[in-house]
């Protein structure tokens, strides 16, 4: 057994060690070793809970592989031969109860901080008339159904500061509805539904992106959440939603597949194809989909089929291909 | 009878050519490498298929990959790695050490433990074909969730899954078969004297996986038989639409899918218990904290399948269930690691390969066991389910866990299975790149999962960190890959190059039966077997002849 060997197997576990410190030093700069910044009550008391499990495992895990490598270190070979037996121990029964004991204690703390955060994260606090929203998870958009009937696509738009209740449910696949500022995860089932609350503490935009494979595009399946000013959330579920309908389901929507500029990609071009200038043909093949192409717009109202009938001949069309 | 029947017609001269008798043996040794030689060809398969993946998410918008081919990949890579290789080269190492570690001849059934075989190897070819079926390979991921798993136009489509569910019917029929002969075999065909408190520890977890096996396969043959059914028979099992339930699958696919980790994990546990007293000059610390811990974890594993399921939107009562059962997990699995680490105390560490890769499977395993805690605690679950977190945690578990601890096992009962020991030299540097490659692989991915990266993207949009840490995973998969290459070389060199030192019957001093018969063993493995006085016979010989003379 070269010493070289043994230098190594001590420095990198050494490093190891080390890369944890620097992970705890980390903590408040956040490059990864903890979950995002929370704006939410509910992902704030998720990421208390977190601190408390990795304050927990990691003395755990510095523990373990310090004691491991004392051992290996303390106790290698050097030039014994390997007839020269070890200690014949086999065995400590007071030692096997601490170690049994002593994790039981652990764990009982982290279940019992869990079940203390447990009301502020699961149950949207009560008596806060809270803001229902329907979130629709589609191959492969988001889609918002406000209380007033407004909709819109991959971006949600809320009142800062108010409690939002969202109802997830999904017409095709099983998606799963992830905002990481604003608390966990839950997924969107077909037949059933599922709720999830936040509370946006700050105005701003916050990301996210489909957690559960729902198919080629599951990558692509994008939300944000836009919380501002009250006044600002009217004026869009209001007026702005209506009006740029047509642009949105075109471009979160079709786009996705058929290109920007409707010049193709993984669905065929879409620009010279006269069906964006026929109404009823374009309802159809977007309401019951169409070989590879999911059924996208099977819970559309027609209000919606009309919009983006209306951008798209307007913007997308380019006129048929003479002679094509 | 079989043997005396056979015994009074000469041998097919067919079946003693070299190619032949490999194809019609029912010898558990040669059934046991069959096994073993199988899995590793598919773990290069599914591990070049990993390596395509990472490649893919080196850089953000990458497009070396098409999203369908990503999916098909990635599904590829799981099922392979899980279905054709772990479980698979378990069962080879059960098939090849049960018999020889309890003293007996062969496998209670050997012509059932070669169907075992073969049928696992029908099962991994018909995955592979998958590959040239219309619609091409599955690519709803290795649980294949309905209804994206459904024959749907926009799910589906195509015969890919079929194969899939054809091939998860022909290995867990293979499974069940194997189990029933480890049961038997175990319970029945023990050496004189071996009671089960002097049972190698290996031989505890494989009775243990086969009862794990047994509980939980049947349920996820049910689950792909509704899944067929309703794919090629019209039903709607799984389809909400029209009345079906897309969550029972999930609950059906977890019952089995849970216990499967530990199927996987227990025998890679009982391999680390083997190897490391003989490299520590001791006796395992706390023997029967260490067996009875098996029995927990597997008892315990029955209880938590829904962990995997936070998210579907269960009541709370029952995630606070689940929460507390895979909680008491960590319980049995903590006594385990402290036993091991108490087992080197005091020894005299001979750092063999077998050895170094024990100890990184206990750095490793630590590590995913802890990180298991964070998706234990639900609403933690929550955030980090279906994250890069996620992947990071369960390949800490299956490759610095499992694949670590047999590789340590491949190095340690090498010489018995070829003769020959297989150089220390690329084992050391094998061991050194795989720790190192494996670490800088999947310790990103931790970080990744906080910052929202979910599994399974075919691609990704952000720089900064997310992309500064997939590059380094990327580089990681490379380095993991080489390591792997170094163990091909180094089997190349033992046995292609001959350079290999012949293994004398026990090179490593060990402790258990196998190693009182020659390397390789004869066909029927003992002249004579002694009569087993504690958990560790071949000490208690070699000590006798030490008194002797």
């Amino acid at each position: 057994m070269p010493t070289r060997v043994r230098r190594k197997l001590l420095s990198l576990l050494v490093a190891s060690v080390s890369v944890l410190v620097t992970a705890g030093a980390a903590v408040a700069a956040n490059g990864g070793f903890t979950p995002e910044a929370p704006h939410s009550p509910n992902a704030a008391r998720i990421s208390s809970a977190y601190y408390l499990i990795l304050g927990f495992t990691a003395f755990i895990f510095v523990v373990v592989e310090t004691l491991l490598v004392v051992f290996v270190w303390r106790y290698r070979s050097r030039s014994r031969d390997r007839t020269v037996e070890g200690a014949q121990v086999h065995g400590h029964t007071r030692l096997e109860l601490i170690w049994t004991a002593g994790p039981v204690v652990i764990l009982a703390v982290i279940a019992s901080f869990v079940f203390y955060k447990l009301p502020g994260i699961a149950n949207a606090p009560a008596a806060s008339n809270p803001l229902r929203i329907t979130v629709e998870g589609h191959q492969f958009y988001w889609q918002f159904d406000y209380p007033n009937g407004a909709r819109s696509i991959n971006e949600l738009h809320v009142p800062v500061g108010r409690v939002v209740d969202l109802r997830v449910v999904s017409p095709d696949v099983i998606h799963s509805w992830w905002i990481p500022q604003l608390g966990g995860k839950v997924q969107a089932i077909p037949g059933r539904t599922n709720h999830i609350w936040f509370k946006a503490d700050r105005a701003g935009t916050y990301e996210g992106q489909c957690a559960e494979l729902c198919g080629p595009y599951h990558e692509a399946m994008r939300a944000s959440v836009v919380a501002e000013p009250e006044q600002d959330y009217r004026a869009f579920i209001t007026r702005t939603a209506a009006q740029t309908l047509g642009k949105q389901e075109f471009e979160g929507v079709c786009a996705t597949c058929h290109g920007m500029q409707g010049q193709g990609g993984y669905g065929p071009a879409l620009a010279t194809n006269p069906i964006l200038t026929q109404k009823a043909g374009l309802a159809a093949i977007v309401r019951n989909g169409r070989l590879r192409m999911p059924p996208v717009g099977d819970t559309w109202t027609q209000a919606q089929i009309d919009a983006l009938a209306a951008y798209v001949s307007k913007n997308v069309y380019k006129g048929a291909t003479s002679g094509g | 009878m079989a043997a005396r029947s056979e015994a009074a017609y000469p041998p097919v001269s067919w079946k003693t050519g070299r190619i032949a008798s490999w194809l019609v043996t029912v010898d558990h040794k040669r059934i046991g490498i069959m096994y073993i030689a199988t899995s590793i060809f598919f773990f290069l398969l599914g591990g070049i298929l990993a390596v395509l993946m990472r490649a893919q998410l080196a850089t953000p918008n990458e497009s070396f990959l098409t999203r369908n081919s990503y999916n098909e990949l990635m599904t590829m890579h799981g099922t392979t790695m899980i279905f054709l290789v772990v479980v698979p080269i378990l069962a080879g190492f059960g098939n090849y050490l049960v018999p020889l570690m309890i003293g007996a001849r062969d496998m209670a059934f050997p012509r059932l433990n070669a169907l075992s075989y073969w049928l696992y190897l029908l099962g991994g070819i018909v995955l592979w074909l998958s590959w040239f079926a219309s619609g091409g390979a599955p690519k709803a991921g290795w649980w294949s969730y309905p209804p994206l798993s459904e024959n749907l136009p926009y799910a589906s489509p195509g015969h890919g899954q079929d194969y899939w569910i054809l091939s998860i019917h022909l290995l867990t029929l293979s499974s069940i078969a194997g189990a029933i002969n480890f049961i038997v075999t175990i319970h029945n065909m023990r050496a004189r004297g071996m009671t089960w408190m002097r049972m190698p520890l290996f031989v505890w977890s494989i009775e243990t996986y086969s009862i794990l096996l047994l509980a939980a396969l049947p349920t996820v043959s049910a689950a792909v038989t509704l899944l067929l059914l309703d794919r090629q028979a019209g039903t709607h099992f799984f389809l909400p639409s029209q009345g079906g339930n897309a969550v029972l699958y999930q609950h059906m696919f977890w019952f089995f899918g849970h216990p499967e980790v530990y199927v996987m994990v227990l025998p890679a546990m009982g391999m680390v218990s083997e190897i490391l007293p003989v490299f520590a000059r001791k006796p395992i610390f706390g023997y029967k904290a260490v067996a009875f811990s098996t029995l927990g974890i597997a008892f315990f594993s029955m209880l938590v399948w829904a962990h995997h399921m936070f998210t579907v939107g269960m009541p709370i009562g029952l995630d606070s269930f689940f929460m507390l059962s895979s909680m008491v997990i960590a319980v049995p699995t903590g006594i385990k690691i402290f036993n091991w680490i108490a087992t080197t105390w005091r020894g005299n560490l001979i750092f063999d390969t077998p050895l170094l890769f024990a100890l990184g499977f206990l750095a490793l395993f630590t590590m995913g066991g802890l990180s298991g805690i964070f998706l234990a605690a639900f609403p933690v679950d929550w955030q980090v389910n279906d994250s890069y977190f996620i992947v990071a945690h369960f390949h800490y578990v299956a490759f610095g866990g499992i694949v670590f601890a047999l590789f340590g096992g491949l190095y340690y009962w090498w010489p018995k299975m070829f003769g020959r020991l297989l150089d220390e030299r690329l084992g050391k540097l094998h061991f050194w790149l795989l720790f190192a490659g494996f670490n800088l692989t999947f310790l990103p991915q931790h970080m990744l999962g906080l910052l929202g990266m979910p599994r399974r993207i075919s691609t990704y949009h952000h720089g900064g960190l997310w992309e500064v840490y997939n590059l380094l995973s990327s580089i990681g998969s490379g380095i993991t890959a080489l390591a792997v290459l170094v163990f091909v070389v180094n089997v190349w060199v033992t046995h292609g190059l001959r350079r290999g030192v012949r293994a004398s019957n026990d090179p490593w001093l060990a402790d258990t039966l196998e190693w009182y018969t020659t390397s390789p063993p004869p066909p029927h493995n003992f002249d004579t077997v002694p009569y087993v006085t504690s958990a560790r016979p071949l000490r208690d010989l070699r000590r006798r002849l030490a008194e002797q003379t």
